[in-house]
């Protein structure tokens, strides 16, 4: 396999995009991108587009090829990826296996979600196709249910309380302040959080993210093609992905998605790096509850104390390991399919030195990307190309 | 189908005698087609739970409504609905089956 880098890098602000439609997003993202790409458009030798709801709440398919055309693009494959919350992070590691593979010299991923048009009910019912639907569906439990039964179990193993978990809302909030394109910063404080509406016992208003519309792209190329890139190229060291439960009583415990594990075991393995050389970290905070599941399953923080660390600064930028600088889907926003490649714009921006809320000294960074209750995960690992 | 009072109908391998809560097509431990329904008794442990305050449009009618993970004493894990969630005592507490509606189990603690 060879070695791949990402060059151009593009994305809209997540939010309310009222009037636009998915297209428009994902065009003006992905043109974006090419334009920093350092190969020209002819070399595009496949897109991966990342979507997950545009049937239900827009019917529309077959964005890939929309998208595509739009861009003037060659008549290559254009193929949409769906893993629910995952389906950015899947496009990415499609296309770098493409060029990996030495199938392409060169691959778009592009990850478009358009949610704000609808209501909320149509939104909550959209969201539940990533439940296994003869099993958990039925009951009526929702995302938010899911990480409500998840803080029960994690509060009476850890102790684990409510003022700790609105620790990570606090930082996430303040964090997507400084972020130009996030669609939710605040300056909160727990009473804040704590007079706010009820969503799953113990989820309230301030653990979810919003509902959001946005797109955002990069270019995967072989590495030996990523010098004439105007910007510095970012090595990718690793893009795993795994399966994990469809179904909650699938899982050996509530507090652990086995999919977070094993991917991040494996791209580990992949960089041959450990969680102690890992400078910053993009992941999936869908919910306040999910970032402390989510730190401990890719082993930045040991078992139990997800939520004492963020109560205790040492997930903000600065501390020992900055978790979602960019404000994280919190703050910065979750439309759904973009999620994923979003945390790829973040991350590289990071990397080179430009992010708006930096990290110091930022070498390597992780994404984490996780779909459904469960059921679908990425991991990538990416490096500076001159650290 | 529900099945007879105070038991819960889960899924049961005619070949290994494995049991699965289902739905599900193939046995997942030996993958034979010989799945066939059984009933379990409908006791167990109350391993967590959650009040639905903003259900998806297909629930929106119920209002307020708790979904719990119910460990059965037959070791399957179900989600189902807990009713009086007030009346639990903590997590782990014993919970019994009370009845079944459009195949939800729907569980009361003991």
């Amino acid at each position: 396999m060879r070695e791949v880098a990402i060059t151009g890098v593009g994305s809209t602000s997540f939010g309310k995009h009222d009037g636009r439609g998915l297209e428009s997003l994902a065009v003006e993202a992905a043109n974006a991108a090419l334009r920093r790409a350092g190969v020209e458009r002819k070399e595009i030798g496949a897109v991966y587009l990342g979507n997950f709801i545009a049937g239900p709440l827009s019917g529309q398919e077959v964005l890939a090829g929309i998208v595509a055309d739009e861009l003037g693009l060659e008549n290559i494959p254009c193929t949409k990826v769906e893993g629910a919350c995952a389906s950015g992070g899947i496009a990415f590691r499609h296309a770098v296996l493409s060029v990996a593979a030495g199938l392409c010299d060169a691959a778009l991923v592009v990850g478009v979600e358009k949610m704000t048009h609808a209501s909320g009910g149509q939104v909550t019912q959209a969201l539940n196709c990533a439940m296994d639907n003869r099993s958990d569906g039925p009951s009526g439990l929702t995302f938010p249910g899911l990480f409500g039964l998840a803080w029960r179990i994690h509060a009476a193993k850890y102790g684990t309380t409510r003022d700790e978990v609105s620790a990570v809302v606090i930082k996430n909030k303040a964090n997507g302040l400084k972020n130009p394109l996030a669609q939710l910063g605040a300056d909160l404080n727990p009473e804040i959080i704590r007079q706010s509406q009820p969503i799953a016992d113990p989820i309230q208003l301030y653990d979810c993210c919003p509902v959001s519309d946005g797109a955002a792209a990069v270019i995967v190329v072989a590495k030996d093609r990523a010098r004439g890139a105007p910007d510095l190229p970012i090595d990718v060291l690793a893009a795993v992905q795994t399966r994990g439960s469809p179904r909650i009583g699938g899982h050996q415990d509530i507090v652990s998605f086995d999919a977070t594990v094993k991917a991040a075991e494996r791209a580990y393995q992949a960089a041959g790096l450990t969680a102690k050389d890992i400078d910053l970290v993009e992941l999936h905070d869908c919910f306040s509850m999910a970032e402390i599941i989510d730190s401990e399953d890719l082993g930045l923080i040991p078992r139990g104390l997800g939520a004492k660390w963020a109560a205790e600064g040492r997930t903000r930028v600065g501390g020992d390991i900055p978790i979602n600088a960019s404000g994280g889907l919190l703050a910065k926003g979750h439309p759904v399919g973009a999620t994923g490649v979003g945390q790829l714009y973040e991350a590289v921006l990071q990397l080179r030195g430009m992010h708006a809320n930096q990290v110091d000294g930022a070498g390597i960074a992780m994404t984490h990307n996780l779909g459904g209750a469960g059921i679908a995960c990425t991991v990538s690992i990416l490096k500076r190309s001159d650290a | 189908m529900d099945a007879k009072p105070g038991t819960l109908e889960v899924l049961r391998c005619g070949a290994c005698a494995a049991l699965d809560p289902g739905p599900r097509e193939i046995c997942p431990r030996c993958h034979q087609a010989s799945l066939q329904p059984h009933a379990v008794a409908g006791e167990g442990r109350l391993l967590t739970w959650t009040v639905i305050r903003r259900p998806p449009a297909a629930f929106r009618a119920e209002g307020a409504y708790a979904v719990a993970v119910i460990e059965l004493d037959a070791g399957l894990k179900v989600t189902g609905r807990l009713e009086a969630p007030e009346d639990v005592n903590g997590l782990g507490s014993r919970v019994r089956l009370v009845r079944s509606k459009d195949g939800v189990a729907i569980f009361r603690a003991v």
